[in-house]
């Protein structure tokens, strides 16, 4: 054997070596660490800001002031101090026969906003506030208004349904013929994007949840689902697979054109955009079972766009989404035998799994903290903070599918 | 480092563009950006477009006739297997006495597994019928598929399986 076809023996080796290494790396990196989880001891050492909830005028002030101390509480972004003690701000304001009319300040007395809410009931007045404070002090987004859609047989067809981020608001978004699925919200959850089999074939619809109307987004020959806006809510990611193989297309919704992305040999399904708009990762099944894979959104007509194959060490994987900061994937996965939620830092890190025992198609908070899953049937949201799950949702049929507002 | 490598390509050697692209309806797409696969050289296989679905009856909407027994997969496989390869050509021999028969191949799968991976697994192996079927002589502008995946258990088949409905 000569010099040179020793060294390209020995570049294979290598090349072979580091990717067969990758999932075993990734694994030992698991039990070294937490993934995400990790995160949390540093995070939790922050000193959470002090918050102080002063009076609330009017007649259904103390109400007020007694639920909006409760949703700042749950909402575990502050420290919230009593009358007595020291804060870094100060929220009070009127609430009257139900509107609220909130005022935040910093410790020096200066006012950071002043904002009024009249909707119709009280505590979706004080939820917004909520919300407002969260994101004017963290920069956050918080969940008060949040909401989570998903898929429920409840009434023997599979239909699409939403509620807030306590399984509370619940309404039945969809009444189709047949079963309407894979639901999507937009950003500012004002539509749902959705596969529909009203026709008998599944087509992509868009539902306006504020005006009511609806429209179909594609009517091709074959089968379209799995859709997802993408952060700014003007494309639309899906599988389509009119041109004769099942390929992720992106649709822009305001000059109604499409593009294929993907260059598939198998099956490919769930595409989920990285928050700032140019990556999408996806499942595809090339026939040994799906594994998830990063492909970039062409910025313009006839650009390249690289796509590979993003390892996680798992053979089975599927329902991949970006966290909000783009700084890590949740996905399904299968560990002994059974669905289960995972979390990988991306591009690279240790695998944290974070509920096995049947969960599947994990969604990200929009402020990142917690995830939303299903667990035979039932709908979970999980703090990834503290590592503790509570059932928001059961005994409304089959849950499944759920996605959470980004 | 990216833990990345390079992603199986399909390169297919021609595509009956022409004929078929008329028939890529987007319902409010006005125009399409043509995947990688369509502009580059043509090498290996040849992917068959979906024609136009209009007059397509659904088996949510009517009662379909099977065209032959069901078609079982194994697992997630979507290949298709010596049994299925001789149906196929049983069906296609029959089929070559009416010219203008239409089939539509639906693929389901079994409840427990997730349910966009289902939808697609479904699609893939009612297209790689669909191919199979084309390539025995069956016109493409005449077969359409359709992936219901586990949305339609338990109400309807709840296997890995596709069937081939005639149309009317």
């Amino acid at each position: 054997m000569n010099a040179r076809a020793l060294l390209l023996l020995l570049s294979l080796f290598v090349c072979h070596g580091s990717r067969a290494e990758a999932g075993v790396m990734d694994r030992l990196r698991g039990l070294l660490s937490f993934g995400p989880g990790r995160g949390k001891t540093e995070e939790q050492k922050k000193i959470m800001p002090r918050i102080r909830v002063g009076g609330f005028s009017g007649g259904t002030g103390t109400s007020a002031q007694q639920t909006l101390q409760k949703e700042l509480i749950d909402s575990r972004e502050f420290f919230v101090a009593g009358a007595d003690e020291k804060a870094d701000f100060t929220v009070e304001g009127t609430s009257i026969g139900g509107r609220v009319t909130g005022k935040l300040r910093d410790a020096k007395g200066k006012e950071l906003f002043q904002r009024s809410y009249a909707a119709p009931g009280l505590d979706e007045n004080l939820k917004a506030l909520t919300d407002d404070v969260i994101y004017t002090i963290t920069g956050r987004p918080g969940l008060a208004t949040s909401r989570i859609v998903f898929v429920s047989d409840v009434t023997g067809k599979r239909q699409i349904y939403i509620c807030d981020a306590e399984g509370g608001e619940l309404h039945q978004v969809t009444h189709d013929k047949h079963a309407a699925v894979a639901p999507s919200l937009s950003p500012d959850s004002s539509m749902i994007a959705f596969t529909s089999y009203r026709s008998g074939f599944p087509i992509i619809r868009l539902l306006d949840l504020n005006v009511g109307w609806e429209r179909g987004v594609t009517d091709t020959p074959g089968s379209s689902f799995g859709s997802a806006f993408s952060p700014d809510g003007t494309h639309l990611a899906a599988v389509m697979s009119f041109i004769g193989n099942p390929e992720i297309f992106v649709s822009d919704l305001n000059t109604n054109t499409a593009a294929c992305v993907s260059d598939s040999v198998g099956a490919p399904s769930s595409p989920s955009w990285h928050p700032d708009g140019r990556q999408l990762v996806f499942s595809s099944d090339d026939g040994d079972g799906p594994k998830l894979y990063v492909v970039e959104v062409p910025q313009k007509e006839g650009q390249s766009s690289r796509l590979f194959r993003w390892r996680t060490g798992y053979h089975f994987c599927t329902d991949p989404e970006w966290s909000p900061d783009g700084r890590h994937i949740a996905f399904t996965t299968r560990t002994s035998g059974e669905w289960t939620v995972a979390i990988k830092p991306y591009p690279n890190g240790g695998v944290h799994v974070v509920q096995g025992g049947g969960a599947e198609h994990p969604s990200w908070s929009p402020n990142g903290h917690f995830i939303t899953y299903v667990q035979h049937g039932e709908l979970f949201v999980h703090d990834l903070r503290s590592g503790n799950r509570r059932s928001i949702l059961r005994g409304h049929g089959h849950i499944t599918e759920p996605r959470w507002m980004r | 480092m990216m833990n990345a490598d390079q992603p199986k390509m399909n390169r297919p050697a021609a595509i009956r563009f022409s004929t078929f692209f008329s028939c890529l309806l987007l319902a409010s797409c006005s125009s399409i950006t043509m995947p990688s696969f369509l502009r580059s050289p043509a090498s290996e296989a040849v992917v068959y477009a979906l024609g136009p679905r209009e007059g397509y009856t659904s088996p949510l909407n009517g009662s379909l006739k099977p065209a032959c027994p069901a078609l079982v997969f194994d697992n997630a496989d979507f290949q298709l297997t010596a049994a299925h390869q001789q149906a196929l050509h049983s069906l296609a021999q029959e089929m070559s006495t009416n010219k203008k028969a239409r089939l539509l191949i639906a693929g389901y799968t079994r409840p427990n597994l997730p349910p966009d991976h289902a939808r697609s697994l479904s699609e893939r192996r009612a297209l790689a019928v669909r191919q199979r079927l084309i390539e025995l002589g069956l016109e493409a502008a005449n077969v359409q598929t359709v992936g219901f995946g586990n949305d339609f258990s338990p109400s309807g088949p709840s296997s890995d399986v596709v069937v081939i409905y005639r149309q009317n």
